[in-house]
Order: structure tokens, then sequence, then C-alpha cells
């Protein structure tokens, strides 16, 4: 039932009142029908007589609906007509809060970007990394070991040297230090290497752990899965300081010196 | 500081603002007010987001948060313009472009008020795909509300032009809509925003896929459905 204009909440005693009266005044009226001659018993006529209406409880002092006194519609909205602005707010100075709060900001912002590790690391990028990766091929890892990895078709690809890291043209942010278990994931492929000569010498020598292999010919050269762009110009004084590892294969014999 | 002061206007007095634009009151510097406001907010905002990947990106997305909601103006704004004009509005576009300005800063003041909480999350927490949907729901939100001001403003403009004004509640509605689509297609040009952390600072990358598949496959990643190779 909707609510008349200043009515308040009913009570449930009152609602009850509500319905026993509307009760009543249903079986009173029945009774009346059936008292006339000739009138044949209601078919849905169940349960005992209703007293008569002289025993009708008083009305309670339900308050009625009284019809509803013509009102605005609504209020009028922003842009209708009749519509008034607020009143203007008084100025709480928001500018110097502004103000403040940008000078704040952009301090912690070139803070947190402040290089604090040897490696440059600023405090934004301190948090370690695995979580944070987006596996893909390329991707430079590193775990609790010396050991440098670059992902390539979801293997780990070790970087067997100093020199095949920056032939690749990896620098150390590259590198995202992970735990040891996020590299087990992945299965290991073939290790890359850095292949050296000089201008002066034919041969072509590969780089591992800081030692230099002298691969014999062109055809171990192709077995081992090398290829030209591979190989690196250094000077021979360079490469005559690196010391002689075993030479590739390793039967191959004693390692040719370089003029 | 006499620039930001506009922000408290928008803010606390917003119907005497939308009043003065109808009126064409000082709209020349409302608009450069308002500019340099939200440009200020928006390249802070990027800051902190680029602060995820590095030094590089956290510049380039300082410009680019800017330069990512001013196109988006620019390209809708005459939609706007045009479409009120059919249906019997007698803005200005000078005066379409300054609410569309004033929708941008209030985006912009409440990304800016977002910065700290943005920061916390960078410093605590380490999932890409998390930080990135943070930053998507942020945005989604400030610029929420931002529409809703350019709603309102615009019903308070353009009740001057009374016939056709239902129509053009409508063409608000549904500008608001091309509005979104066309800054999220943007914003998915202008990525990225954060950088993801295993890649180099690329300052525009390679087009493909779009802005809700890359939303979608996000969510999928944290909710642990798949990985995002």
């Amino acid at each position: 039932m909707p609510k008349t204009p200043g009515q308040k909440d009913l009570t449930l005693d009152q609602i009850l009142d509500w319905l026993l009266d509307a009760l009543l005044e249903r079986q009173s009226a029945r009774q009346q029908h059936l008292a006339k001659p000739g009138a044949e018993p209601a078919k849905e006529d169940i349960g005992p007589a209703a007293p008569s209406t002289g025993a009708r409880r008083p009305t309670p002092s339900i308050p009625s609906r009284a019809p509803t006194t013509p009102q605005r519609l609504h209020e009028p909205r922003p842009g209708e007509e009749g519509w008034e602005p607020p009143p203007w707010q008084p100025p709480i100075h928001l500018e110097r809060t502004l103000v403040r709060f940008l000078l704040l900001m952009a301090a912690l912002v070139i803070l947190v970007n402040v290089p604090i590790t040897r490696y440059g690391v600023s405090l934004a990028r301190l948090m370690p990394d695995s979580t944070l990766l987006i596996i893909r091929d390329g991707l430079v890892l590193k775990g609790s070991g010396p050991e440098i990895y670059i992902l390539e078709d979801y293997r780990l690809r070790w970087i067997s040297s100093l020199d095949a890291f920056e032939h690749l043209g990896l620098v150390w942010g590259d590198v995202h230090v992970v735990e040891d278990s996020f590299l087990e994931r992945f299965e290991k492929g073939r290790p890359i290497h850095v292949l050296l000569k000089c201008p002066d010498s034919p041969h072509i020598y590969r780089l591992e752990n800081q030692h230099k292999r002298w691969i014999k010919d062109m055809d171990t050269f192709i077995a081992e899965g090398h290829v030209w762009e591979d190989v690196r110009m250094v000077s021979c004084e360079y490469l005559r300081s690196i010391p002689d590892g075993p030479p590739i294969p390793e039967d191959a014999g004693t390692p040719p010196q370089l003029d | 500081m006499k620039d930001l002061a506009v922000i408290e206007t928008i803010l606390r007095n917003r119907y005497h603002f939308f009043i003065e634009i109808r009126d064409g009151v000082g709209l020349g510097a409302k608009m450069r007010a308002m500019l340099i406001s939200s440009i200020t907010f928006l390249a802070l905002y990027g800051a902190v987001l680029g602060s995820t990947h590095s030094l590089w990106q956290a510049l380039s997305s300082a410009v680019k948060m800017p330069i990512l909601f001013l196109a988006t103006l620019v390209i809708c704004s005459p939609t706007l313009y045009f479409f009120n004009v059919l249906f019997g509005s007698n803005q200005s576009l000078t005066q379409n472009v300054a609410l569309i300005l004033t929708a941008i800063t209030v985006t912009a003041v409440l990304l800016l008020s977002f910065t700290p909480i943005v920061l916390f999350f960078l410093l605590t927490t380490s999932g890409y795909q998390f930080f990135k949907l943070l930053n998507v729901g942020i945005c989604a939100i400030s610029g929420w509300m931002g529409v809703l001001f350019l709603s309102q403003g615009m019903s308070i403009v353009s009740a001057a032009g009374k016939e056709g004004a239902s129509a053009r509640r409508n063409v608000v509605r549904l500008w608001i809509l091309l509005y979104g689509f066309v800054g999220s297609q943007m914003a998915w040009t202008l990525r990225p925003f954060i950088g993801a952390p295993s890649m180099k600072f690329e300052l525009f990358r390679q087009l493909g896929g779009n802005f809700y598949a890359n939303i979608l496959a996000s969510l999928g990643e944290l909710l642990g459905f798949f990985v995002v190779r």
C-alpha cells in the first residue's frame, strides 16, 4: 500500500488490525447476501458464521489515505528552467595543497628512480623479477650462480663468456636475476660462444670460460653449428693475451701459435 | 600556481564554472589553465607508471600520457560538436573543447590522487599483470568520473538551445562510448606506458592485437588460467 504524505511506518499491530477489519467487512457482506430470501449459499463459503456486525471491532486509528496534495513532479535539474546553481563555495586554496602534493610526488618519483645498487638498479625495480617477467625469446636470466643464460625457444642457452655477452649486444641492465627454481623450469639449449679471429691469422678460436679453443678446420666449424656471423674480429694482441684451452676436437693436436 | 586554481573551481563550484563556459566568460584563460593542469598531472602519473621499467620509460610515459588524452580530445571533439549542432545546439567548438578539457582535467586530478597508491603497489608487488590491471582500473574510474562531469556540463551549457535537448543528451551518452573506444585504442597505439619488465625500452611497440584482448589475457594470467607469452 503506498504511503500517504506524512504517514509513518505502520506497526505490525496496525497492519493486522487493518487486515482483520477487511475480513470482518467481507464476512458481514456475505451474511447479508445469505439472509436475502432465495439466495443460494455461496460455494466458496467455508468456516463458521461470522459474528454480527455489532461485534465489529472499533476501527483503529489508521491514518486515512489522504488525497495527495499537488506538488512539483521533481526539482529542476541542472540546466532546466527554474534551476538555480548552488551558492558559490568559499575558497579553500586547493592550489596550494596541489602544488605541495605535486612536489612531493615528483620528489618520490625521482627518489624511486635513483640507482641504489652497484648494478644501477633503482628502488622501483628492486623487487625480485621472476613474477614480473614475460617469457619470451631473448630474455636474459641469471640464477644464484655466475652463469648467464638467454632464452631461445623456451630453452636456456648459456652465454659462455663476457665477450659473447657483449657480442650479443647485452648490458647488465638486461639481466634478470631470478630464483634457481625459475631457471629449472626450462630445458638447457646449446651454449652461446663467441668466436674470435684476428686479421693476421686464418685461425678461428672459440672463447669458453675466458680460454680460447682453436677450431681445427671448417668442417669442425660447421659441425659445431657455428656460422660466420658468430665470428668477432679482434686484435691479434688481444687474442694472444687469452690463454689456450683444449682444441676442438680435443684430439686436434697443439693449437697453432699466433705470430 | 594561479593556473591550478581552476581545479578548485571545477571541483567545488562546477555549476558556476559550466555557466561561465556557457556564457563564454574567459574561455581562453580557462582552457589554458586546464591544459597546464592536466598536462602536469598526467605527466606525473605517467612517470610513476613508467618507473616500474626504467628511467627512459618513466620519461617516455610522462610525455605519452598527456598526448594520449589530448590526442583523444582532438580526434573526438569534432564529432561531439557537429552532432550537437545537428540537434539544435548553439554552442561553439571552443565551448565544446572547453567542456571536454574539463572532463580531462577532472580525470587528470583524480589520476594524480591515485599516484601514491600506484607508487605503493609499484614498490611492494612484483606482478606485472596485476600492476597493469590495477592501472587500467584506476584509469577507468577516473575517466568515468571525468565524463560524468562532461555530461553535467553539457546539460548546463546546452540548456540555451532547448530544441532537441533530449536528442543532445543521447548524443553525449553515445559520444562518451565513442570517446572510451577511441581512448583505449589510442592507449594501445601509444603503448607501452608501464613497459614489460623483460623487454628493452621501446618508445612505441609494434602494432598488433588490441586493448581488450590484452586485458582479458592479463586477467586470465592473474587468475591462473594461462600465461601470457
